[in-house]
């Protein structure tokens, strides 16, 4: 196409028809040829279709509430200016409308009705994109990461990575604490921090912080809770005073989009570089995989009441999680492990990596080599394979079965008197308690068997 | 307001009777004034500070106006860097846009509302990018 930024005199017959239509709507009089009806029929496609452009964007500047002062030199020089960018953008219609701010075209700036896409309020208010866009920034995001060597890590913040009450819900043994909070001028120092104007207490869960600053560094990090925005906010301020681990990932329920579900349409990066850390399997029933479940971290009664425990809590009890063992040591060296399988094991392209076959295979070894039999842990007409139990052992690499035979390794029950139990106890094998399993699930490592013997009382 | 943002009222034209609200006591005063608004118009050339750099490409603000620049209206030279200052920055490392850089833009949209003023921008066209920064061109 022809370029009219130059005064050249040679022009394509649609530059001609341009110019005198222009003069015949700024009424500056015309000299050119009157109509470009005649012309246009001999003229192809394309001319065609960059004339009828043309004519919109002048149609456009018209709109203009341009002060009385422009001349129509002025007008003729916008005119070519938005000429040009119609020209270096130009497709068979018009722009495709990646996404919109304040409901304009981001490419364009014509008004957008939405068509499919999803609304990301969290990174700025008004702002939207297309699928198509967000699939072309995921991908493209792949180059971040390689360069960097960051996956992408969703972390939930209630009973994850800390846990809050409202002050209204305190126990009597629990007052003892609001003359114990941390002041809220150097966060970094603290751990235990009340808002008076959410009337929250939160306590933030042992070995937070070095846990976050590690994990900063293999991974792009996102918090997505299920609580609003200025709670998210808030608790994102505690967790991360520098501002320097999450800047505006901060997802909460005002940003997904639907009701009850979390969902990673609104993390911009590819499902299949993407870690989830959260306490309730539940909230991501699309993305199991991805998940890594968590234990929940109750500091304050009244968490443990909303999940039926009727013992003392940690708070109650002046004590607290294990800095050193605690869930997130733990997950942090499963983290560690998956990144360093995915960015320096895996022997695939990097477009062809999925964290969540690594996070299987890991998964696999846990229990690997045991074969495991169940007695009387399923209710009676339970199909024993659609069983949690039953299941997570299988995650977690064992095998599982209903027949006896000496090639099993393990009984699980919760009595000592049932005839596999004694049969177990005869033969040497492991008898062991249903806590086991789930143990060694949530460690990530087989736990010893002898302190999940079955003659034990569950302790609380 | 729907005709801009209100710099300053430079005038008072008649204040009208006051109509007491029911249940709060507070008085409605209807009131013709005068006064300078701002407001962005489409093809006008502003001067902007970077507040937020991303992926998606970056948001400037102009006094109370919000200004989107999308990374197709950023030039094919300059990649986003993610990291702790994330940025755009041409191949040669000579321009960067980041927080708190002032940039020209041309604003190619706008829409204001009651309370807010949102406006599309671009930097692809000549003389627009980042100003006062000494080895820009």
């Amino acid at each position: 196409m022809m370029s009219l930024v130059t005064d050249s005199p040679v022009h394509s017959s649609s530059s001609d028809d341009f110019a005198s239509y222009l003069d015949a709507q700024l009424g500056s009089g015309s000299t050119g040829t009157s109509g470009s009806s005649a012309d246009d029929e001999t003229d192809n496609e394309s001319d065609h279709e960059s004339e009828r452009i043309k004519r919109r964007k002048a149609e456009k500047l018209e709109i203009l509430e341009e002060p009385e002062g422009s001349t129509s030199h002025e007008y003729s020089e916008q005119i070519l200016d938005s000429e040009q960018i119609v020209e270096t953008t130009i497709k068979q219609d018009s722009c495709s409308h990646p996404g919109s701010f304040g409901g304009m075209c981001m490419r364009c700036g014509k008004s957008l009705e939405e068509k499919s896409g999803v609304t990301f309020g969290y990174i700025h208010k008004g702002l939207w994109l297309a699928n198509d866009e967000i699939a072309r920034l995921r991908k493209t995001d792949m180059k971040n990461l390689l360069r960097y060597k960051k996956l992408y890590l969703i972390l939930d913040l209630d009973h994850t990575l800390l846990n809050s009450t409202s002050l209204a819900h305190i126990s009597s043994d629990e007052e003892h604490l609001r003359g114990k909070v941390d002041s809220r001028e150097d966060v970094s120092k603290g751990s235990l921090f009340i808002l008076e104007h959410m009337h929250t207490m939160t306590k933030l869960r042992p070995f937070v912080r070095t846990f976050l600053k590690e994990a900063s560094e293999m991974f792009e990090m996102y918090i997505y809770t299920m609580g609003d925005r200025s709670y998210a906010l808030e608790m994102a301020k505690l967790l991360d005073p520098k501002r320097e681990y999450f800047h505006e990932r901060v997802i909460s329920r005002d940003d997904g989009t639907q009701r009850h579900q979390k969902g990673l349409d609104v993390v911009l990066g590819q499902e299949s570089y993407v870690l989830i850390l959260d306490d309730t399997e539940q909230a991501w029933t699309k993305h199991k995989d991805n998940l890594l479940l968590m234990e929940r971290y109750h500091y304050f009664a009244s968490s443990c009441q909303q999940f039926g425990f009727s013992c003392k809590s940690l708070s109650e009890m002046e004590t607290d999680e294990n800095e050193g063992d605690g869930a997130l040591a733990t997950v942090i060296g499963v983290l560690k492990r998956v990144h360093t399988i995915f960015f320096h094991e895996l022997e695939d392209e990097l477009a062809g990596r999925d964290v969540r076959q690594v996070l299987k295979t890991l998964r696999k070894e846990v229990l690997e080599g045991c074969k495991i039999i169940f007695s009387r842990v399923f209710p009676t007409h339970f199909p024993a394979r659609q069983h949690q139990l039953w299941k997570m052992a299988e995650q977690l690499g064992a095998t599982c079965t209903v027949d006896l035979d000496d090639s099993v390794t393990h009984v699980v029950a919760t009595d000592a008197g049932t005839e596999k139990s004694r049969w177990a106890v005869k033969e040497k094998k492991s008898l062991v308690h249903p806590r086991w399993i789930e143990a060694s699930f949530y460690f990530w490592k087989r736990q010893p068997e002898e302190s999940f013997s079955v003659d034990q009382k569950a302790s609380s | 307001g729907r005709h801009g943002f209100v710099v300053a009222i430079t005038g008072i034209e008649n204040i009208g009777k006051g109509l007491i609200r029911e249940g709060t006591g507070y008085v409605t005063f209807p009131v013709k004034y005068q006064c300078v608004v701002f407001r962005p118009f489409k093809g006008e050339i502003l001067e902007a500070v970077v507040t937020m750099v991303n992926k998606m490409g970056f948001f400037a603000e102009a006094g109370p106006v919000q200004i989107f620049v999308s990374n197709h209206l950023i030039p094919d030279d300059m990649e986003f860097q993610s990291g702790d200052m994330p940025n755009y920055t041409t191949s040669d490392g000579s321009v960067k846009i980041q927080k708190d850089s002032e940039v020209r833009l041309k604003i190619i949209g706008t829409r204001v509302d009651a309370t807010e003023i949102f406006c599309i921008g671009t930097i692809k066209d000549d003389f627009l990018g980042v100003i006062n920064d000494p080895a820009a061109a």
